[in-house]
């Protein structure tokens, strides 16, 4: 899977077979995340823009919001992001076992997250009667926080699927440099929704 | 560019394995603590344009932490910092720029309150005059 592992050995932040001294990999999955910002970013501002500018009819966020919930999800995926960089941290030196238990952890809280933001949904639609074409609102809500969710589902495949072939004979600590990059994804995921919980959540408290 | 990469593996405490997973464990609990913290700025009893500064100094804080301690920019080469900082400001600059675009009267979404209203004032201000 990683075929620059002789570099990787010294230190894993170097790759002194590439022009820029940085494994591919990563300079790849950093030059998609500084594009991901930029989707997430025009994702974010339709909600402001809508939010500002309400609907006479719209929904109060206050009242259908469940606060503690996503309070309790956004601190586990929190969590996750310190179990992902505990096995990266544990690849790198070597430790595959203690790295499989830290992704098998991350993979967990990635599913309760997940779970919360259906049970939100859920409620949002069944309890709340919001949808994602009866209102603006519901649309802005729904496309943001869903497309980081479709974020996070990816995140969990891509974990499962590296737990799995960490059990196979050709896993070796060489191999380091596709768990950071995985690892790079999954604190993205972490850092749009720490925007995302003051933005679209907290500061509606506010007003 | 390349000199505080080859520096910290001489001697960098936190670079070392137990520095690090210490390192890592600290930051976790500080981002649960200013989670916990931005819900508390909430039921605070101060203004509401301090309780907005609260909150975006805290999400930046947590932000930051993510990026430089969990991700590894501390430790990395300046050019992945650069390269994330490109779309991150290109991203902010969007948002900035798309907020203030709709703040001008022809802007405001037809659908918002404020546009169905205004030909109704209008109307009402005619008629007084």
């Amino acid at each position: 899977m990683s075929n620059h592992s002789t570099a990787v050995t010294a230190d894993p932040h170097l790759d002194p077979t590439t022009s820029t001294g940085i494994p591919n990999k990563k300079l790849l999955l950093w030059a998609f995340l500084a594009s991901d910002c930029m989707f997430f970013g025009c994702l974010i501002s339709t909600h402001l823009i809508y939010r500002l500018h309400p609907a006479p009819d719209n929904i109060d966020p206050t009242k259908v919001f469940n606060l503690w919930l996503t309070s309790g999800s956004t601190f586990v995926l929190l969590m996750s992001s310190l179990m992902m960089a505990l096995a990266v941290n544990f690849i790198q030196k070597g430790r595959i076992v203690a790295m499989r238990w830290a992704l098998a952890i991350t993979i967990f809280f990635g599913l309760i997250f997940l779970g919360c933001q259906f049970y939100e949904f859920h409620n949002f639609v069944y309890e709340h009667g919001m949808t994602i074409t009866g209102s603006i609102f519901g649309t802005t809500f729904f496309t943001l926080t869903g497309t980081h969710g479709i974020h996070v589902l990816i995140g969990v495949i891509w974990l499962t699927s590296m737990l799995i072939y960490s059990f196979s004979d050709r896993f070796s600590k060489a191999d380091a440099i596709d768990i950071e990059s995985m690892g790079l994804y999954w604190h993205f995921v972490d850092i749009v929704w720490i925007v995302i919980f003051t933005v679209v959540y907290l500061l509606e408290f506010v007003r | 560019m390349t000199s505080h990469s080859s520096t910290h593996a001489a001697g960098d405490d936190s670079h070392s394995e137990p520095g690090r997973v210490k390192l890592f464990v600290i930051i976790a609990l500080i981002l649960g603590i200013i989670t916990a913290l931005e819900i508390g700025v909430l039921f605070m009893p101060v203004i509401d344009p301090v309780r907005i500064a609260m909150l975006v100094v805290f999400s930046i804080v947590k932000f930051a932490l993510v990026i430089f301690i969990f991700m590894h920019l501390k430790w990395d080469r300046l050019f992945c910092t650069l390269l994330f900082l490109m779309g991150l400001s290109l991203a902010s600059g969007t948002v900035t720029i798309l907020i203030h675009v709709f703040k001008v009267k022809d802007s405001v979404p037809l659908t918002s309150h404020a546009s169905i209203t205004a030909p109704a004032q209008l109307d009402a201000v005619s008629r007084t005059a």
